[in-house]
């Protein structure tokens, strides 16, 4: 028993370079990533921070699925950041494309989550005893 | 099921807040040789809300309880929480409750609902106990509970009576508006349980800001005494030396709750509520009646598929 222990402790361990060898060669960070809205708005009014970096320097530009043309591009770089603020009224993307490309090389998705509904059945509170949520 | 312990499931539930704040953090690495640029706005055209599914499924894990205010009883524990619910045009079926939509006005909704009472649950959890009695200096006799050694005579048996679950049909009415959301229902037993009614109402108000959420609520219930007593009465083929007859009036109980949700994904949120009933004076009263509340909480995660 403890030498199976032992063993699946050794291979997990011996995973993790593994797994860092194939990590993506340009890493996108956007926050936030969850937009709430309440039954009575409409829209998030949202600054994103956008940040990537990758391992290879290279000429990347953002794009917005909302525009049609990239957000910005970068030089020969190995990293980058932007701050972008938008309305945000539903699921969208950011991501990455090389300049003359239009293969994504990495892409954040920005959801949008409705609290509550406008069926008002939906909305109706349980007295059961064992409803909590 | 097995219900975990609760230093375990305390542990899970600790472990996901804590985790909440690290996978947050772990975006946070700053670029090195970056350069902030001045906000963009973009303006979305306004776009036709997504159409809700039929479907609502979900589950809340982690742990919490509502206590039973029955003598003899044990707290409800609550480690996993579903709600299924399904919404067609104007039929739909909430956890249970089975209801069809008579009115949808601007202002409020009216619904027709089929519903089973909830009282009957506490009394799924009720032990048997059995006591010696001792006589008071005024001639009474006082159930003690039976202990080895003891020579007060031969014990006798103390348990809670048994009670049927009741199906009620009723109306409610569902209204909403920046004010909040009220709800006012109004439900007769129809499966000749109790043959009593209640007629209740509750308002809740939800502050969202950011991921966060808390919606405070309160609420009145009027019970029958038909119903009051059917449930929290001890009827006359009930009594016996270790619980006396007594009959239960109608009366107002009120209940206050908070819950609170912070949203970690479209689809996971961690949760926390809490919710205190006090029960009517009547019944409160009881001989089969300890506490004269009902007290729950619950903290954990819950995901919404």
């Amino acid at each position: 028993m403890g030498a199976r222990l032992a063993l699946l402790i050794g291979a997990c361990l011996a995973a993790l370079p593994v797994a860092a060898a194939d990590a993506p060669p340009v890493r996108l960070v956007v926050k936030p990533l969850l937009c709430v809205l309440d039954k009575n708005s409409t829209a998030c009014t949202v600054t994103f921070d956008i940040r990537w970096k990758s391992t290879l320097a290279g000429e990347y530009c953002l794009n917005d699925e909302a525009l049609p043309a990239p957000l910005r591009c970068w030089p020969r770089v190995t990293s980058g950041e932007h701050q972008h603020q938008r309305l945000v009224t539903q699921d969208f993307r950011f991501w990455l494309t090389p300049p003359a490309g239009a293969e994504r090389v990495a892409e954040a998705k920005i959801e949008v989550l409705r609290v509550g509904s406008t069926d008002r059945r939906r909305e109706r509170r349980s007295r059961h005893v064992w409803d909590v949520l | 099921m097995k219900i975990p312990t609760a230093w375990s499931l305390a542990a899970v539930v600790a472990t996901a807040f804590a985790c909440a704040p690290l996978a947050r953090a772990q975006s946070s690495a700053a670029a090195a040789e970056a350069t902030v640029q001045p906000a963009t706005p973009v303006a979305n055209a306004p776009h036709v809300l997504p159409e809700e599914k039929s479907w609502r499924f979900g589950v809340g894990l982690g742990y919490g309880e509502r206590s039973n205010p029955l003598i003899q009883s044990e707290d409800i524990p609550v480690v996993v929480d579903l709600d299924i619910a399904w919404f067609g045009e104007r039929w739909f079926f909430d956890n249970f409750d089975l209801g069809f939509e008579l009115f949808d006005h601007r202002r409020f909704t009216t619904n027709i609902v089929a519903r089973v009472n909830s009282d009957r649950a506490f009394f799924g959890k009720t032990n048997t106990r059995f006591v010696n009695f001792a006589l008071t200096a005024g001639g009474a006799s006082v159930p003690i509970p039976a202990t080895p050694g003891a020579s007060f005579g031969q014990p006798m048996e103390l348990k809670v009576p048994k009670r049927d679950y009741a199906v009620e049909l009723g109306l409610e009415m569902l209204l909403d508006g920046e004010w909040g959301q009220s709800t006012i229902r109004a439900f007769h037993d129809v499966s000749g349980t109790h043959e009593g009614f209640e007629v209740s109402a509750d308002y809740s108000y939800r502050f969202t800001r950011g991921r966060f959420s808390v919606a405070p609520s309160v609420g009145v219930a009027y019970k029958s005494a038909s119903l009051s007593d059917y449930y929290w009465g001890v009827h006359a083929d009930e009594t016996s030396p270790t619980l006396f007859g007594y009959p239960v009036d109608a009366g107002i109980g009120w209940e206050a709750g908070l819950k609170t949700s912070y949203y970690l994904t479209k689809n996971a949120r961690l949760a926390l509520s809490a919710n205190y009933e006090r029960l009517q004076d009547s019944v409160a009263d009881s001989p089969i009646v300890e506490r004269p509340y009902v007290l729950g909480y619950f903290a954990g995660l819950a995901w919404q598929f």
